[in-house]
């Protein structure tokens, strides 16, 4: 176990490197400069230039690169030219809220979207199961920000019950009620990624049940309770959590609308407003990141098989 | 696959599923008789009429620039429907090049979905985000970049189901008869993957739909003069509180779309050969 | 400082006095819940508005400008010009403290100018006219120009990236590079106090401001420092500002967005106070390459535009926008009529006449704008489809600003472009009279008035040559202004002393909590 997580861990390293390859093309292939973006709509051409060499964006691609990579893998990932102080300090401003968002989401799509697939299942093509399905498919076809933006008129501007915009540090000020105001992004983004987990949740419950271990333990005359909780769905569990790596991914996906939609000061947002700044440095940091955090969760869900299914063992 | 009778027989055997096809019909049918449907120019604008109330001139009301929203819908149609296309012909037919040759050439497949599968961890919406800032705004520049997010997906699906079925009895045959590379993919494997990528395709109109209007929202999407039901979204937020609809009329339409476009897939996906099913 | 705050006292005594009802109090904090963090207080190499509306309560220059926005004494007590305009020699007040407790001299003078002449942002723009400056006994200082140049008082009463003055020790010095804040150390009625990063920047009362006598004009005259501290907190979300205010959280929230104006308006818990600093909307025409280089077809397009629609859709409520031709707003010294006749005809027979005598053939117009200001954007739908109807072939191309910026520097690749002025004090510094700004606006006739203004001295005679560049704006088309707008702010009722609208920088002397 220990030799294959260490061999895992090796793997990581390419792809970190192919990942910051392909990220630095993309953000230098990017036309626009940030110093022209820096200086407003009224600077001259003289002061843009003057700007642009004192931020060194005049020096050759492959000596930036170079520079990028020798300090990113000795974890620093540069200066933001816009704010004009370390990325890694830049992200971690923003990261509260990207962290408290996601992790509530995944909390909803975990607690909500597990048992209602369950309980799909087991009553599978029931009026229950039928509707189930039909609202999941729902929520899996509304656009997100859609979503958001009706869920703003209905609870802020006409109920009033909760604030529609912004988030007031929960960390620095201790006070717990500003959690208040990510119920609306968290109930946002969780949904199409619930619907996602009910589905996926539901056809692995169905398949096991097909399988001849779980007739054999029904004829058994086991507690139909403990054939779908111990067999079934300890056994569906594993596809479940190999989605979980894709879910992450595209809850991150999902924070840049939905940071957007209710002005959260987080890292999603954080990226528009990079790209549209051409803050490379930022950008590249924000990506690297998150191939890393991802790369992380796919070996995290593998181990885990392990525990979970005690067939599985790596050596 | 094979287009008999009992397989629409079965395919429309829930009612659900039909109603989907209806309205992909609707849709479509809306999309080719724009000119026909629509009361006024989408284009028009006309200040006096601004953001107007759905009435019965301006069945869902006029934007801010007094533009009739009715009219921009149907022609915004046209757009979705088009750009949904373009995304799943780009990435069905590089997604099915690249797969299936990873699939087929073990070396090559090796250093291909290396790079897919980094590029699979970029969150969609980022790489999205980047591709149109380097493409520039442009009708075209989206659909590629959109279009590129889900290549990887069809690649990667391509790559599984060629490994598999390069192992079948009939491709092995083949191979032992002589038949070259060329011969072997093109008359043996991909024929055999179009079923599954039907149902991918149908899967990725939805989900694209879903990301470009995403973009759009974001400001970076088709450009803001072509009235896609995204851009409509996008301009709508600044009179959430003035003028709700709209809001509410593109984003239904979007919605009943990929929601449509959703049933159709899964529909397919039910009468599908088993030996996919994994894989999609 | 005794005799200074009694004076305070006494002028407040006045004042309550002449306003009655009105009743100043002092003491209280002011809580400014800004936009975005500024990214330094030095106000000589940093052109953020937001650190000017901060540091305008800590630095002062020379100079500043009155309601009317013509540069009058602040520091300065007066000056005097040679014959030639090439000698001006500024008098300074006496007395005046800096917040470390020392008198300000002409040694702190000249090395605040020098520092802002290298260094600072705007100051190469002047210092190009200078040869030296120099102090002059205690109290003057002499600036010696290469030739007359007139427009050196605008240019050091704007401190928006201007010259303000600092203890001579600090500006030695200081390079490019923004000073610290433990540097921060001005002539204002308030002393920078505590920077707390990420949550706020904190201003108190200096007990021993030397105020100026006359009765307060713009941001001339007495400062009277009422509150006790100015806080300015971070707030960039325009929900989080405009609920903070409704909630008491905040005094004052900064830059409203156009959408709520009417509702904020007629809301019991705000007062709406909108910002004096005209902002206007410009096209400009590639004078350098391409179909635009003929003067008839820049006319035709000009004729074709009707104003009032392209600001409406963008800007909403008319009390945010003035459809005004004047290239400077109205209420300045340079306000002028020159030429306006051209503004906003909205006149599509004529236009198509125009172009016609132009040679125009439909051949098509490349008009490059950017969707990352959704104003802009919306502006740049409504003159699309006036040239269009105008028989204009417009292929409105759209980029994200920092493209836009780069490409626009390109003569090959555009034929005009929408973008923004911000509010200027002196016509000088437009951006369009510059010969190497995108555009290129570079003709005989131009050089010789731009030379003319420059080198005169009296106004009156400045504001004639203003108005005859105006009427060459309007025959030649440079550019073609869209409208004035406006931004707009709100504040608690309880914030007294605003009026109804506030400056371009907003400012919180004179101002006090109820």
């Amino acid at each position: 176990m220990l030799a294959y997580t260490f061999r895992r861990l090796l793997t990581i390293i390419p792809t970190l490197l192919i990942a910051s390859i392909l990220i630095f093309s993309f953000m230098h292939l990017m036309p626009g400069d940030p110093a022209a973006v820096m200086l407003g709509t009224n600077a001259t051409p003289e002061q843009v230039e003057k700007l642009r060499v004192q931020l060194g964006l005049d020096r050759p691609i492959y000596v930036q690169f170079a520079t990028w990579l020798q300090e990113a893998f000795r974890g620093d990932l540069g200066d933001s030219i816009f704010f004009q102080s370390p990325v890694l300090s830049v992200i971690q401003n923003r990261a509260e809220t990207s962290i408290f968002v996601a992790t509530f989401s995944m909390l909803i799509i975990l607690i909500l979207g597990i048992p209602i697939g369950v309980i799909s299942a087991v009553k599978y093509n029931t009026l229950l199961d039928q509707l189930t399905m039909g609202f999941a498919m729902l929520a899996a076809s509304i656009p997100t920000f859609w979503l958001g933006l009706n869920l703003m008129i209905l609870f802020s501007v006409n109920l009033d019950w909760l604030p529609s915009s912004g988030f007031p540090s929960v960390l620095e000020s201790g006070n717990l009620n500003n959690l208040k105001y990510l119920i609306l992004p968290c109930i946002t983004l969780a949904a199409p990624n619930s619907a996602l987990i009910i589905r996926l949740t539901r056809s692995s419950m169905l398949d096991v049940m097909k399988e001849e271990y779980v007739k054999t333990a029904r004829a058994k005359g086991l507690k139909e309770s403990i054939v779908i909780l111990k067999h079934i769905f300890r056994n569906a569990i594993i596809s479940i959590v190999s989605a979980l790596g894709f879910t992450f991914i595209a809850l991150l996906s999902g924070t840049v609308v939905t940071e957007t939609v209710f002005s959260l000061p987080g890292v999603g947002r954080l990226v528009v407003q990079s790209v549209l700044r051409r803050d490379y440095p930022v950008i590249q940091g924000i990506i690297f990141v998150v191939v890393i955090l991802y790369v992380f969760i796919n070996l995290l869900t593998d181990l885990s098989y392990a525990f979970l299914d005690p067939r599985i063992s790596y050596e | 696959m094979r287009l008999s009778k009992s397989f629409f027989k079965k395919l429309f055997r829930r009612k659900i599923t039909i109603i989907g096809a209806v309205i992909l019909v609707i849709i479509i049918s809306m999309a080719l008789l724009s000119p026909l449907i629509a009361p006024y120019d989408p284009m028009k604008i006309n200040p006096i009429d601004r953001l107007q109330k759905p009435n019965s001139t301006h069945w869902f009301g006029t934007d801010n620039f007094g533009r009739d929203i009715f009219s921009r819908i149907i022609y915004g149609a046209r757009i979705t429907v088009l750009s949904g296309f373009g995304v799943v012909i780009f990435s069905i037919v590089f997604g099915v090049i690249l797969g299936s040759l990873s699939g087929y050439f073990d070396t090559l497949g090796m250093f291909i979905m290396r790079i897919i599968d980094v590029v699979m961890a970029f969150p969609p919406i980022m790489l999205a985000l980047a591709l149109v800032a380097i493409l520039g705004q442009g009708l075209i520049n989206v659909i590629v970049a959109v279009g590129a997010v889900y290549l990887t997906r069809t690649a990667r699906i391509t790559y599984g189901l060629t490994l598999k079925i390069r192992k079948d009895a009939f491709v092995e045959a083949a191979v032992a008869e002589g038949a070259g590379n060329g011969r072997v993919l093109f008359l043996h494997i991909i024929p055999n993957l179009i079923s599954p990528i039907i149902v991918q395709a149908t899967f990725t109109f939805a989900f694209a739909l879903l990301q470009m209007a995403a973009l759009d929202f974001l400001g970076v999407g088709i450009p803001p003069q072509i009235p896609s039901w995204g851009n409509m979204l996008s301009s709508s937020q600044d009179y959430i509180t003035r003028a709700p609809w709209l809001l509410l009329f593109p984003g239904i339409f979007i919605v009943i779309t990929v929601l449509s476009f959703n049933l159709f897939g899964d529909a397919l996906r039910d009468r599908l050969d088993p030996k996919f099913k994994d894989e999609l | 400082m005794r005799k200074n705050v009694t004076l305070i006292l006494l002028l407040a005594f006045l004042l309550i006095g002449s306003s009655m009802v009105m009743a100043q109090e002092k003491g209280g904090t002011l809580r400014f819940a800004m936009i975005d963090t500024p990214p330094s207080l030095d106000q000589q190499v940093i052109t953020s508005d937001l650190a000017t509306i901060i540091a305008q309560h800590i630095f002062e220059g020379l100079y500043t400008f009155n309601s009317e926005y013509a540069p009058v004494p602040m520091l300065a007590s007066g000056s005097e010009v040679s014959d030639d305009g090439k000698l001006v020699t500024i008098n300074l007040r006496e007395g005046v403290t800096f917040h470390n407790g020392n008198e300000m001299t002409s040694e702190d003078v000249v090395a605040s100018l020098e520092r802002w002449g290298e260094f600072g942002v705007r100051g190469p723009v002047l210092f190009e006219h200078i040869d030296k400056v120099e102090a002059n006994g205690k109290y003057s200082v002499n600036l010696y120009f290469s030739e007359a140049f007139s427009p050196w008082k605008s240019m050091l009463a704007f401190i928006n990236g201007g010259p303000v003055i600092l203890p001579k020790e600090i500006m030695e010095n200081a390079n490019e590079q923004p000073i610290s804040p433990q540097e921060y150390i001005g002539t204002g009625p308030y002393q920078f106090n505590e920077w707390n990063t990420g949550r706020y920047i904190s201003l108190t009362r200096y007990e021993d401001y030397a105020m100026r006598e006359e009765e307060s004009d713009g941001f001339a005259g007495q400062r009277i420092s009422y509150l006790d501290e100015l806080r300015f907190i971070p707030v960039p979300e325009t929900g989080t500002r405009v609920n903070g205010v409704k909630a008491g959280d905040y005094d004052y929230a900064q830059r409203m967005q156009g959408d709520m104006y009417e509702s904020l308006k007629e809301d019991e818990r705000v007062e709406v106070l909108v910002n004096q600093g005209a902002q206007f909307g410009e096209l400009f025409f590639n004078q350098k390459e391409g179909l635009m280089t003929n003067t008839k077809l820049r006319q035709a397009v000009l004729a074709a535009l009707d104003m009032e629609p392209v600001l409406q859709a963008a800007h909403g409520h008319p009390d945010l926008w003035d459809q005004n031709g004047s290239i400077m707003p109205e209420g300045t010294i340079w306000y002028s009529e020159a030429g306006i006749e051209k503004y906003s005809q909205g006149d599509p027979e004529l236009a198509r006449k125009l172009a016609e005598e132009a040679g125009y053939n439909n051949e098509r117009i490349r008009f490059m704008t950017t969707t990352s200001y959704q104003t802009m954007y919306d502006s740049c739908v409504v003159i699309a489809q006036q040239l269009s109807e105008a028989g204009f072939n417009i292929d409105l191309q759209i980029y994200d600003w920092a493209t836009v910026a780069t490409r626009r520097n390109d003569p090959a690749v555009w034929d005009f472009f929408y973008t923004w002025h911000g509010f200027v004090p002196d016509p000088i510094l437009y951006t369009f009279l510059s010969p190497t700004y995108p555009g290129w606006w570079d003709t005989p006739e131009k050089r010789n008035l731009v030379g003319q203004f420059t080198k005169t001295m009296d106004q009156e005679k400045r504001t004639e040559i203003w108005s005859q560049l105006q009427e060459q704006i309007y025959n030649y088309v440079p550019i073609a202004k869209t409208g004035d707008t406006y931004t707009y702010d709100i504040t608690s009722p309880s914030v007294k002393g605003f009026g109804q609208t506030s400056l371009i920088w907003p400012k919180f002397w004179n101002v006090w909590i109820e």
